[in-house]
């Protein structure tokens, strides 16, 4: 594949040229650096396909589609967020490529407009967030802003089948050690309450039936995690039952 | 995704979701107040949970599956074959859920966690769409244009669709399903506030991008660039008022404006509503019936000296 990671690329730039009074200055050449390459493992590839959220991945033909339009790429201008690139680390099996970006790649917001566009049928979106997930459970990465999140969201969720979102935004807070002044949420939450938007702890909305939906949710989750866990780091990937044919 | 929207006079169950009974309290009553007055009607799927929307499928694929399964298998069993919903997010993973479960030993294995839960079973056959489509599909911009009270002339709105109303199409089956919305340029909402008499920026150019709220909690630096965004663009093409389709985006982008004042300056903000809450002010309701109030952008303050009860 003809693709090189940024690391490899030399440019040769001019910082003050000119010719014949004309100011040429600027990159002239871009070299490759050559490098061969021993520390391929295709382990990630084959794990991240094994998910029923990452299984399109080898459909990616590497167009850079999903890239052009990523709005962390583009719109927030985070450069080194490049979810093409992200697939071809993963593809190719460059384990240590990849671990430079464990800062980086939990930064997608779910926007779609990858999934969207893709020509190929990825779910771009879900294979990044695969990713991820395998950087995450091998040890890679530590676990990510984004991932607390997602754990406080369906741990909060799974409590009572509905979302108590004050409850949500405490534990958050807590988790990444941040505190909002007691007086502003005092304030905030009494005009909530007024206008009858704060349902939390005990005037928190639950679901009718959900007592007996919430231990078979627990236990699946638990399984997954279990699962997906054991299948990275474990010898030899397996297959997850939650893979489509 | 499904191809058929069922018979098109049924009334859709309603699938609020946990925003619309909760900190989008005024969305849920301005809409209300608005398909009253068009004639429209939606049942309630009353003992609903939550869809996991984009957050859950990253810890496991089979819960995020059998969350929005069993709000689909509620509303079939209510009978009805469509479900409309007013949360982005909600439509993105009930979408997301019935593209999973068009796949046989999928929809066989979820069916086994549903009935092991008590839920009813769910085979398909439950279209979802976004309320701002069924808004549009059911009463269209002229019975709307013909039910206008109190226009909303001389209002130049800036219409945000943000992200996941119809993209992404593998999921929401845009091409496939009829009455759905354009995902890279959709226009339902532009057409209806026109309906209502306001001037609408058409090729306001952050139309669809991302508010940053799914992370408008875990990454600030990017939910509040992304909301003062939206802000910003609407205010460089001239606009007084932002009009939102999402509780998630609604919420994310008046959480920051604090932020966004400390960053960018008063100048950056501008009053945010939901389009339900615009539209209920056109067809007859007052600032207080659509709840403007609760907005902390305070579009009532901005209404009010523009001359509206
Ligand atoms: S748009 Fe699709 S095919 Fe193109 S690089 Fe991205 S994932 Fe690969
Ligand atoms: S979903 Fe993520 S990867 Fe895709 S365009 Fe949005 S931010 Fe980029």
């Amino acid at each position: 594949m003809p693709i090189v990671e940024p690391s490899l690329v030399e440019v040769q730039r001019t910082e003050k040229l000119a010719l014949d009074g004309i100011d040429v200055s600027g990159d002239w050449n871009t070299f490759l650096r050559s490098r061969v390459h021993t520390d391929l493992d295709l382990k990630v590839l084959e794990w991240v396909q094994s998910q029923p959220q990452g299984e399109t991945i080898s459909r990616c033909w590497q167009c850079g589609t999903c890239t052009a339009g990523c709005c962390m790429h583009t719109d927030f201008g985070l450069e080194e967020f490049n979810p093409r690139y992200f697939i071809y680390l993963a593809q190719i099996g460059y384990d240590e490529e990849l671990r430079k970006y464990v800062d980086t790649i939990w930064r997608c917001v779910s926007c779609n407009k990858c999934v969207e566009r893709c020509p190929k049928g990825v779910k771009v979106e879900e294979v990044v967030h695969t990713i991820g997930t395998y950087l995450e459970v091998t040890g890679i990465a530590k676990e990510s802003p984004a991932d607390r999140f997602d754990r406080a969201y369906t741990e909060n969720l799974l409590r009572r089948g509905v979302l108590d979102e004050a409850a949500l935004f405490r534990t958050y807070e807590r988790l990444e050690g941040r505190k909002t002044p007691t007086r502003e949420l005092l304030r905030l939450g009494l005009s909530m309450l007024l206008s009858g938007r704060l349902h939390t702890g005990p005037l928190a909305h639950r679901a009718r039936g959900w007592g007996r939906m919430k231990p078979v949710l627990t236990r699946l989750m638990t399984e997954d995690l279990r699962r997906r866990r054991d299948s990275a780091t474990g010898p030899g990937a397996v297959a997850s039952p939650g893979r489509r044919p | 995704m499904s191809a058929s929207r069922g018979p098109a006079d049924e009334v859709p169950a309603y699938y609020p979701g946990c925003s619309l009974d909760g900190l989008g309290k005024a969305y849920e009553v301005s809409c209300q107040w608005v398909l009253r007055r068009l004639g429209l009607s939606l049942d309630r799927i009353v003992d609903y949970n939550c869809c996991g929307a984009t957050e859950v499928k990253n810890l496991s694929q089979e819960v995020s599956v059998v969350l929005p399964a069993r709000n689909l298998a509620l509303a079939r069993g209510m009978g009805r074959h469509q479900v409309v919903a007013a949360c982005n997010g909600c439509v993105y993973s009930l979408t997301r859920a019935n593209d999973a479960l068009s796949d046989e030993p999928t929809r066989g294995r979820i069916n086994d966690h549903l009935t092991a839960g008590g839920s009813p079973r769910y085979d398909g056959g439950a279209s979802v769409q976004h309320v701002l489509e069924f808004i549009h599909n059911r009463a269209g911009p002229e019975r709307v244009r013909h039910s206008v009270k109190r226009p909303l002339a001389g209002l130049t709105v800036a219409p945000y669709y943000g992200c996941l109303y119809s993209r992404p199409k593998r999921y929401t089956g845009v091409g496939l399903t009829p009455g759905t919305d354009d995902p890279e340029h959709p226009e339902f909402l532009d057409e209806l506030l026109t309906a209502c008499g306001a001037t609408v920026l058409t090729d306001y150019s952050a139309k669809t991008i991302c508010c940053g709220g799914g992370h408008a909690l875990s990454d600030l630096d990017v939910s509040v660039a992304f909301s003062a965004s939206v802000m910003n663009e609407a205010k460089r093409a001239g606009a007084d008022l932002v009009a939102t389709i999402c509780p998630l985006g609604q919420i994310n982008i008046e959480n920051n404006l604090d932020r966004i004042r400390q960053t960018y300056g008063t100048e950056a903000i501008l009053p945010v509503a939901y389009f339900t809450q615009l539209m209920a002010l056109a067809l007859g309701a007052s600032v207080k019936e659509a709840r403007l109030k609760d907005n902390f952008s305070r579009p009532d303050l901005f209404l009010r000296g523009r001359g509206f009860p």
